[in-house]
Order: C-alpha cells, then structure tokens, then sequence
C-alpha cells in the first residue's frame, strides 16, 4: 500500500516535472518528447495503480502521438530548434491566470467530488482487460464508433485539402518550371 | 534468476548474430571478432558534434537498448523462463517497440547534423507504416489464443503452428519486423552509401557501440517474437524448451540478414505506397480470415 502510493507520487511528480519542461525549452523537438515523457510518467502511474491495460496503452499511443506532433512542430515553427533565440511565449499574464484557475478548480473537484466507495482490491489484470473490452463492445460502443468516424473523416478530409487542384493554368506553370 | 538467465541467453544470442553477420560480410568466421571490435570502440575517441542536443544526443542510445530488453522481458524461453508474464504480454511488447522511433528521432535530432535528421525523420515515416503491420498481425495472433498472455499465445500453437494457421500474418510481421529493426532492405534511417550512415553518422566511440549493440539486440528481440507469436515458440521434439526457442530465434534472425543481404535497399516513397496500399488491407483481411477459423472450425 505505502509502496503503491510511493510510486503513485514518484510518477506523478515526474509527469509534473516533465510537463514544466514542455515551456522552459524553445526547442520545438524537446518540448513535445517532454510532453511524451510527461504522458509516459501517467502510463506509469496507471500501471502503479494496477490498472495494467490502460497503462500499457497510454505508454503505446503516446509515443507515436507526440513524435508526429514533434514533426509537425518542426514543419511550422520558424526556430524549431530553438538555437535563434526566438521567445516562443505570448499572452503570458493571460496564461498564467488561466493556468491558476484551471488548477483550482481541478484541486476543488479532487477534494469536494463523491468518488463512491474505494475497490479494496482491484480485479487481476486478464479480468480489467476483459471487462474492458465487454464495455468497449457494449455499451460504449456507440461512442468511441461515433470518435473514430469523425477522426477518419478529418483524416480524409484534410488528405484532400493538401492535395493540390489540377487546373489548365497551374498544370502549364508545372510544365514550364520543369 | 529468471532475468539473469534471458539476459544471458539475449546477449549469447547478439554475439552469435555479430559472428554470422561478420562471416556473411567478410567470409571468415572469427568467433572473437565482436568482442575485439566492441574493444576497439571502447579505444575509440568519442566525438561530441558541434552545439548537439546533448540530452537527446546522450538518450537515443541507452534508450534504444533498453526499449529492445524490455521487449524481450515479456517473450518465453520456456514455460516459466520469462522475465514478467504480463496478462498484456502481446500488448506490451509493441508499447516498447513504439519508443524504437522515439529513440531513432532523438538520435536524429541529438547531433545537429543534416544527415542524421534526415534518417531519424525518415523513419518516422517508416515506423508509423510499419507499426500497423507489427499491431495488426499480433491482433489475430491473440484472437486465436484467446488471450494477450505471451505464454498462453505458445500454447494455443501446441499441434499447429501459427505460420500454417495464418500464413499471411506472418509474413506481415516477418517484413514489418525487419521494418522496424532498420535492417536491409529497409535501412533507410542508416543508409549507407546514401545518408553516409544517417543516425549512426555523427556517432563514435562508446557511444557507437552502444547503438550498433541495442540494434542487435532489437534484432533478436523482434525474432524471438517471431517465434513465439508464430513458430510455436518452445514447442519441438527431443531438445529441451529452451533450446527450441533459441534455435528458432537465431534462425529467423539469419535468415532476416540473408534477406537483408540479397536485396537492394527499397526506395522510401516505394516503402510506404507498399504499405499503406498493400499491406494494411492485406492485415485487415488476414483479421476477418483468422476471425472466421476461430468462430467457424471448432
């Protein structure tokens, strides 16, 4: 028990201490793995919390997540590297009041919500991934089918946008730039 | 003592592949040769480029070689000659196959150098075309055994293999495997002769050695998944489980620098049309068909 609330806290800490890196550093490349780590730092204390599958899912989907982003970062960004001396900040007091807010009203939820009675002891991992997996087929199927179809339309969607129109005028100017 | 013994069997297993691969490229079979040249590394200057991205450019290594132990701490040698029997074994081992690219990408990015973040970009790419056909063949895998649990998956191979079972798979995960591992004729993040070595470009010394040891290993790691999600992992006649499950291993991990030495590396734009317009459907129906045999034949 003080075992498990050790590694709960050592985590959690470190998902803190990686999410500050992600706005100390103008490298665009260490920001996201910074994030990705952070996110790790959860997985991790979803595996604390014996919640194996979740964990091990958050630890996969992250790091193929964040090193898109982090290529997408590169693409956009004028300093990527950060090595330009670029301030990669803007509306800073507006970020830090809202920052403040957000945290307080996270702290009030923490403490004033009813979670409902605590498990004493959580079910075998085998039997968490089952029971995930009947929820997922069930009764949330509707849902996470809904999530998937957007993304995919967006995905098809933005496909489409970036491919550039073919018109009589700008297939010549192709022509002559070849 | 269960960590000790696969980690032993992980690093015999490297030797041996540095020896053939050694014999394969030079004609001669010097059984010290990885030893003297790890040596050699270690002798080496260790030279830290220009303005690098020093924590990156220190991390891509180790991490590199810690994400391919990891992987191999969820694979059986035996029924209990397993390091962790994870109840989300099969799920698992891609989650440490994920930070592969991580690793690549900070080795890319870490040097400053052109060359080098061109091969970890690339492989970007590469690994997220590539990883679909790593998840998606381990999906009908587990759909057979009923159950995510490495050693489960071995024994539900127990009087068929899953290479006769699903076919297609394997080769998916055959190719995806080598994919991932950036072995010819998929070494785009290297490149030899094109990137001037890529992510390995501006690496030397121990460092060097650090990174060409994690790549065999990676190498093993991904042939001993291989074996146990498709050659029946332990299961053979005479010879104890875990002579079975080395043997197989080594053999898949040849025969993956065989392939490697008898084709020519594939163009990247071609890599990835293969993949998304070949592969990915091809997975998908290698799914339904393996879905059909578990709920049709009994």
């Amino acid at each position: 028990m003080y075992a498990q609330a050790f590694f709960v806290a050592v985590f959690g800490l470190a998902a803190i201490g990686f999410g500050v890196v992600v706005f100390r550093t103008s490298s665009m490349v260490r920001s996201a793995l910074a994030l990705l780590f952070s996110q790790t730092a959860v997985g991790c204390m979803f595996l604390a919390m014996q919640t194996e599958f979740l964990g091990v899912l958050q630890i996969m989907m992250m790091a193929t997540e964040m090193s898109i982003m982090a290529i997408f970062m590169v693409m956009f960004m004028m300093d990527p590297g950060g090595m330009g001396g670029m301030d990669m900040t803007h509306q800073k007091r507006f970020s830090i009041g809202a920052g403040v807010v957000a945290a307080g009203v996270a702290i009030v939820v923490a403490f004033w919500a009813d979670w409902g009675p605590v498990t004493a002891e959580a079910p075998d991992a085998a039997m968490q991934t089952r029971a995930l997996g009947i929820e997922l087929l069930g009764r949330s199927m509707l849902i996470f089918e809904t999530a998937g179809v957007t993304i995919l339309t967006a995905m098809i969607a933005a496909t489409a946008v970036a491919i550039p129109v073919q018109t009589t005028a700008n297939s010549a100017d192709k022509e002559d730039t070849e | 003592m269960n960590f000790v013994i696969v980690l032993v069997a992980l690093l015999g297993s490297v030797w041996l592949l540095a020896v053939i691969e050694g014999w394969t490229t030079t004609g001669r079979l010097r059984l010290t040769a990885p030893l003297l040249s790890g040596l050699a590394y270690l002798g080496r200057e260790s030279i830290v480029p220009r303005t690098p991205d020093r924590v990156f450019f220190e991390t891509a290594p180790v991490l590199l070689l810690i994400v391919a132990v990891l992987g191999a701490a969820v694979l059986p040698l035996a029924p209990t000659l397993v390091i962790a029997d994870l109840a989300t074994g099969a799920l698992f081992i891609n989650a440490a196959l994920a930070y592969v690219l991580v690793a690549l990408i900070m080795a890319g990015w870490g040097p400053n150098g052109a060359y080098a973040m061109i091969g970890g970009w690339r492989f970007l790419g590469q690994l997220i075309a590539y990883a679909m056909l790593i998840v998606m063949p381990i999906t009908a895998v587990a759909m057979r055994a009923e159950s995510l649990v490495t050693t489960v998956i071995v024994g539900s191979q127990d009087g068929l293999w899953n290479i006769v079972y699903q076919p297609l798979g394997f080769v998916l995960f055959f190719i995806a495997a080598m994919a991932l591992a950036f072995r010819a004729p998929f070494d785009l993040p290297t490149a030899p002769g094109e990137l001037g070595g890529g992510v390995d470009a501006e690496y030397t010394g121990v460092r060097l050695a650090v990174l060409r040891l994690a790549r065999l290993t990676l190498v093993i790691t991904l042939a001993s998944a291989t074996t146990v999600f498709y050659l029946g992992g332990w299961h053979g006649p005479l010879l104890p489980p875990w002579a079975w499950s080395l043997i197989k291993t080594l053999a898949v991990a040849v025969s993956m620098l065989l392939a490697g030495r008898y084709l020519p590396r594939i163009r990247e734009a071609d890599l990835m049309r293969w993949c998304w317009i070949l592969g990915i459907p091809l997975a998908l129906l290698n799914i339904i068909v393996v879905g059909l045999l578990v709920l049709v034949v009994p």
